[in-house]
């Protein structure tokens, strides 16, 4: 994954401490945005290499959930299952329509050649997204 | 917050949160450990989880953790919670995503001079036989039929296929193979990623490490277990892979309905729960089994690498390189048991969540040879440090529903371990220990470093003092191939 060198104020995610697991605050103007950031929080979680001449690749996913915070990791469980079966990384989002219970998006991504950091699982250990002053921000827990 | 006035001591090393503590508590909770433990396990929210825990629907005697306790999502890593059947509940976050992720011990007639010569190529053709990485898949692509027979038989589908003895299957925990597994319960997401990682190690703190019995602290026992001083052993820890951390998390969303549908109020999303006896609870248990199945069946595809690496690395250079099983058994499980409770034997249903099974003397789910003497408890350590071969008690059959610790359990995160810790460093001076390092990659190194972990001699001091376990043998690394 290529370094990001965005503030991280901008970026729309932050690393946090977790004792045995992997935490990431993440934030956004709106749920859209908080989706798309929690992804790309979790790929640089991941640290994976892209390979020297990707093969783009995409992919819709429709994906349905009781409330925003089963969205929330339906997506991002959704993203482990081809990073896990088909090493395959998404970096661009194209979010065709979201609700608290719907996400409809077109993912741009390709196969990678490597995973430096294993991610079992999208936990719902305290998971709250919060109204902020900013939009949206909530952490997610990761089994690792 | 759990603080310092919240618990009490009630023996050496045994302190207990009384029910009063929070209203929505059913049983009180138990911790073990000694000073300095205490004082680490109070930096993160530990034992506030290990109060949530106390809240489950069902739960009797005492919400427990052991001394290699720390925080982890929803439960405690380190705790056991014990729900009284049919209406106590089962929790898959209880479990944990990797269903079944345990530790076999391998036993070897080496002694640490004879194979000292040949310890670098060993670890070599370990790293080579034994796939590891993330999503990386093994030598075997299973069909969807052969898949469904993993599910369903464990270790014991390896049998048929010739990559276990009847030993193996003897000192392995339910004989490798969990009765009332159902492959139908498993959702075709999870297959998919079953498919091609049966004999895969995985990534993060899973480890395959070759060791010398060190020192023998109760020789009698270390005998029943086929262990001697100066002795190469092979552990191997790993679990179920993609297709246990897909089981878990499919129940864990079907369960947030289910939490609902009966009127439980949980303080934590990921203690999301459904009574035993449910169709909800019942669905999950045969889902859980079949993926621990698939658990038992990995660590022993691994254990037939191990015996190929063996042969490839030392035939004709040493005497004998037959490896045997000592044991395999399970740290994060959910088993209907039968226990004590208030003076009555009751079933339960018994979550272990990183923490470890330790039947004790006269138990008879144990096989014959280790009926006397209790079962074998293997706690490995971080890499660098020692791991421990214990026995199960009878303390820890009327204590801790037959458990105890199952590690060290770490003391810093994983964020604050790459900061501190440089990965080529660390291999560095594990090196000049003389330990033969294979790291899937250095910054998963430096996030498992013996610095990131407690003292896990001091854990087993506490367990031993305890007496929900008592010391065997320790072991020293020789050679870590790291996922």
């Amino acid at each position: 994954m290529p370094e990001n060198t965005q503030p991280e104020k901008q970026r729309g995610y932050k690393e946090i401490e977790h004792d045995a697991d992997w935490a990431l605050q993440v934030w956004g103007a709106d749920l859209t945005a908080l989706l798309r950031n929690a992804a790309l929080g979790m790929n640089r979680l991941m640290q994976v290499g892209l390979p020297g001449k990707p093969v783009w690749q995409t992919r819709r996913f429709e994906l349905t959930a009781g409330d925003a915070e089963s969205l929330l990791v339906e997506w991002l469980d959704e993203l482990v299952f081809w990073a896990d079966v088909n090493q395959t990384i998404f970096t661009e989002f194209d979010m065709h329509r979201v609700t608290d219970t719907h996400l409809h998006v077109t993912a741009k991504g390709c196969r990678i050649t490597d995973i430096g950091r294993c991610i079992k699982a999208v936990t719902f250990h305290n998971l709250k997204i919060r109204r902020v002053a900013c939009g949206l921000e909530t952490t997610v827990v990761f089994d690792v | 917050m759990v603080a310092n006035q919240t618990f009490e001591q009630i023996g050496k090393y045994v302190f207990e949160i009384p029910r009063t503590f929070r209203a929505d508590m059913r049983v009180p909770a138990r911790f073990f450990a000694d000073k300095p433990l205490l004082a680490m396990l109070q930096n993160d929210k530990c034992l506030d989880q290990l109060v949530n825990t106390a809240t489950l629907p069902g739960a009797v005697g005492y919400a427990l953790a052991m001394p290699d306790i720390h925080q982890g999502y929803g439960f405690p890593i380190g705790g056991v919670v014990a729900t009284q059947l049919p209406d106590g509940v089962i929790s898959p976050g209880g479990v944990g995503y990797d269903i079944n992720c345990g530790v076999r011990l391998l036993g070897t007639h080496l002694e640490r001079t004879e194979i000292a010569p040949h310890l670098d190529n060993l670890a070599t053709v370990l790293n080579v036989n034994c796939p590891s990485g993330v999503g990386r898949g093994g030598h075997l692509r299973l069909s969807a039929g052969e898949l469904d027979r993993v599910l369903q038989n464990g270790a014991q589908w390896a049998r048929k296929k010739g990559l276990a003895t009847d030993m193996d299957l003897q000192r392995t925990e339910e004989n490798g193979c969990l009765a009332g597994a159902d492959a139908d319960k498993v959702s075709p997401r999870a297959k998919t990623r079953g498919f091609n990682q049966v004999g895969t190690l995985g990534a993060g703190n899973h480890f395959i490490e070759v060791d010398v019995v060190d020192k023998v602290f109760d020789p009698k026992t270390a005998g029943a277990f086929g262990l001697f001083a100066g002795q190469i052993v092979v552990q191997i820890h790993c679990g179920s892979r993609g297709l246990g951390h897909q089981v878990c998390g499919d129940y864990v969303k079907q369960f947030q309905k289910a939490v609902h549908q009966y009127g439980y109020k949980l303080p934590d999303r990921e203690l999301v729960c459904a009574p035993v006896s449910s169709r909800e609870g019942q669905d999950y248990l045969a889902a859980m089994k079949a993926a621990a199945n698939y658990a038992f069946a990995n660590r022993q595809v691994l254990t037939h690498h191990i015996r190929r690496s063996f042969e490839q690395a030392l035939a004709g250079k040493v005497d004998n390189h037959h490896v045997f099983q000592v044991y395999d058994i399970a740290h994060n499980m959910a088993k209907i048991e039968e226990h004590e409770v208030d003076g009555r034997a009751v079933k339960v249903c018994v979550h272990r969540k990183g923490a470890t099974r330790a039947f004790g003397p006269g138990s008879p789910e144990l096989p014959p040879e280790y009926r006397r003497t209790g079962q074998p408890v293997l706690v490995p350590g971080s890499m660098g440090t020692a791991s421990w071969v214990l026995a199960g008690t009878r303390d820890a059959m009327t204590r801790t529903f037959g458990s105890t610790c199952h590690g060290a359990g770490r003391t810093m995160s994983r964020k604050k371990a790459k900061k501190m810790i440089r990965g080529a460093q660390l291999r560095e001076e594990l090196e000049k220990q003389g330990i033969h390092i294979r790291p899937g990659s250095l910054s998963g190194l430096a996030e498992e470093a013996p610095a990131a972990y407690k003292d896990v001699n001091r854990v087993v001091d506490v367990v031993h003092g305890a007496g929900i376990a008592a010391k065997v043998a320790r072991l020293a690394p020789l050679a870590v191939i790291k996922g």
